[in-house]
């Protein structure tokens, strides 16, 4: 049976769900964050925040933000993993930690074996890594490793973008050594015949950094095929992100204060409207590790909806399961790019995220007060 | 003629979006119809009259009397030959897509200031936040016309997708500025850090401190412009000291060459 506290007292599911209601609907602007669930989840919750007049983000904006903007302001070449596994000849990893961000990662590209499809099937793949971190240096076999720190690599991108394109480069940075070594490189770019970068923006990187990158395989799609792999964000942000878009059109950090959707990444960043004051009651979502909020404030009503035993010691909390651990889920799935159903591993009678929240949807008025 | 005066009765309860109160949308309306524009931007109903308390006055100058952090929008989409003053801060995209016409703040700005601003002369005496002149989110580009004068400090991405016109950052700026820049002038005269000029077309950035130069500018030496000399005298109306940068010989640096190199760094041999 699931729990449900309110200020690390046990209350009733039916009650607690009263309570959220009554909280979320008595507050001026309340806040659905963090969104850490499977689709269903993000999706009654976008609807919850409708509802309520509220706005909604998530957890992982931030990093899901960088590819974002990168997309819609200047435009992104990607591909999924399966087409790389089997058309990539070259392939540049940009940034530490991309095996944790991915864990499954190696296996899935199968970065040690030769690409299977295209006229250079059947040739070694070249892999390149820029600025792994200590424990990736020699995860692939025969992988050039270049070093670089989170601070480098938009400059070692630019360099490549400029080497690329022939023009010159600044002599008192880059010494005839390297330049040699940055010169051999773009020749190995410019000869791939289905080239691929793969990087996460949670690695790291920012939106000038991809925007780099990017630019750099428009460039080579000028005389070869380029393209990339770009890792999701954590807690489920892929797939909220399509149910964001698919029912306001726009991605989180979207506020329906005026009665439709208006996207602001900045108005509406979940630590700041807390933080500012401007939110005065807020529900968090964290379904998958209930990670706890960024915010400093403690002081408004806090709501919530996180597996078994991360419990804040204030507020009112539920306890819901893990997206495709304690029940079937629907996630992106990394590996194909595309929605899938996760069957769930260790099934328990916790509540969904979409079910708890439908259960405080039941409680809140159709049209909201004010 | 005094001009037509909002005075702050109380820090707005909620961020307030003020675009409805430039001259031209207000010509033609009483007193009590300004009083009951919504300016409010969530279910709780904010009211002009909530917030301000109104004098009639010539409506080609508008005044506010004591600003907010939360006053959103102020100015936007302001027309040539008028003009709006604030008595203090405001907050988000001042002068936003602005055609024409004068705004001066006499405190700080917030973030995307002068966002996409298209011919308004915009002068702020305190800071601003980031993205100074910068698009919005999935916009192609910033700031298009007009200049803006900034007497402090410069948030984050300042100059972001600049198009057409002059930034004069008198102050500090913050990290990345003039990034993807794609033309148009920035004078800062302040410290400058990060990747300056990063992803920069063919803007010019004139920089009265020498920044850490990047990998993909590259040095074309000191030369005494004489267009640079033109544009100073320009520059003097509006800020003393960035003339004077501009009024010597400037070491060029050519970038970024990741892109066409067609920009340049100007800094003060």
């Amino acid at each position: 049976m699931s729990k449900a506290t309110l200020d690390g007292k046990a209350i009733t599911l039916d009650d607690a769900c009263k309570e959220a209601a009554r909280i979320l609907s008595g507050a001026k602007f309340p806040l659905v964050a963090g969104l850490g669930a499977d689709v269903p989840g993000g999706r009654a919750a976008i609807l919850l925040a409708e509802r309520l007049r509220g706005a909604f983000d998530h957890m992982a904006s931030r990093d899901l933000l960088v590819d974002l903007d990168v997309k819609r302001s200047f435009g992104m070449f990607t591909t999924t993993a399966n087409e790389a596994r089997l058309r990539a000849d070259v392939v540049v990893l940009v940034g530490p930690g991309l095996t944790k961000q991915w864990p499954g990662m190696l296996e899935r590209l199968a970065l040690d074996q030769a690409p299977r499809h295209g006229s250079h099937a059947g040739t070694p793949r070249k892999v390149i890594w820029l600025g792994p971190d200590a424990s990736e240096v020699g995860a692939i076999a025969g992988a050039t490793v270049i070093p670089a720190s989170l601070q480098e690599i938009p400059f070692v991108l630019g360099v490549w973008r400029a080497r690329v394109g022939g023009r010159p480069v600044n002599p008192e940075k880059i010494d005839a050594a390297k330049l040699e070594r940055v010169d051999g490189l773009a020749e190995t770019l410019k000869n791939a015949k289905f080239g691929c970068f793969v990087w996460a923006a949670a690695a790291g990187l920012d939106a000038l950094t991809v925007e780099m990158m990017q630019a750099l395989v428009t460039d080579l799609n000028v005389t070869t095929r380029f393209t990339g792999v770009h890792i999701g964000g954590r807690a489920g942000a892929s797939g909220v992100t399509q149910a964001a878009g698919w029912m306001t059109g726009f991605p989180p950090r979207t506020g329906f204060g005026r009665g439709y959707p208006e996207h602001d990444p900045w108005r509406f960043e979940a630590s700041r409207l807390v933080d500012s004051g401007e939110a005065d009651a807020a529900l968090w979502i964290s379904a998958f590790d209930g990670e706890a909020p960024g915010w400093s404030r403690a002081d408004i009503p806090l709501i919530t909806l996180a597996p078994a035993g991360a419990a804040p010691a204030r507020g009112l909390f539920i306890e819901v399961g893990q997206p495709g651990v304690t029940h079937d889920a629907v996630l992106m799935a990394q590996e194909t790019g595309g929605l899938t159903l996760r069957a769930a591993t260790a099934r328990s009678d916790a509540p969904t995220v979409a079910e708890v929240i439908d259960a405080i949807m039941a409680n809140v008025s159709e049209v909201a007060p004010c | 003629m005094k001009p037509f005066t909002f005075t702050l009765r109380q820090e707005p309860p909620q961020r307030v979006d003020l675009s409805a109160l430039t001259p031209d949308r207000l010509a033609g309306k009483s007193l009590a119809e300004i009083e009951k524009i919504e300016i409010g931007a969530t279910r709780a109903s904010t009211k002009v009259g909530d917030v301000f308390q109104l004098a009639e006055g010539d409506l080609k100058n508008v005044r506010y009397e004591g600003g907010s952090a939360r006053f959103d929008l102020v100015g936007a989409k302001l027309l040539p030959e008028f003009s709006i003053h604030v008595e203090g801060d405001v907050g988000l995209q001042v002068g936003r897509l602005a055609k024409g016409g004068k705004i001066t703040i006499s405190g700080s700005a917030g973030a995307y200031a002068a966002s996409g601003n298209e011919g308004a002369h915009i002068e702020i005496k305190g800071n601003v936040g980031e993205m100074l002149a910068a698009p919005l989110a999935g916009e192609l580009a910033g700031m298009s016309g007009g200049r803006v004068v900034v007497r402090g400090k410069a948030g984050a991405r300042a100059g972001d997708r600049l198009r057409r016109g002059i930034l004069i950052i008198e102050g500090d700026a913050g990290d990345d500025l003039g990034s993807r820049l794609i033309a148009g002038t920035i004078v800062a005269l302040g410290a400058t850090s990060g990747r300056v000029g990063y992803l920069n077309k063919r803007g010019s950035l004139v920089l009265a401190k020498r920044p850490e130069i990047g990998s993909t500018y590259v040095d074309c030496g000191a030369h005494a412009f004489t267009f640079a000399r033109l544009f100073s005298r320009a520059l003097k109306a509006d800020s003393e000291a960035a003339a004077a940068v501009l009024s010597g010989k400037l070491q060029r640096y050519g970038g970024d060459t990741a892109v066409y190199g067609k920009g340049e760094i100007l800094t003060p041999v």
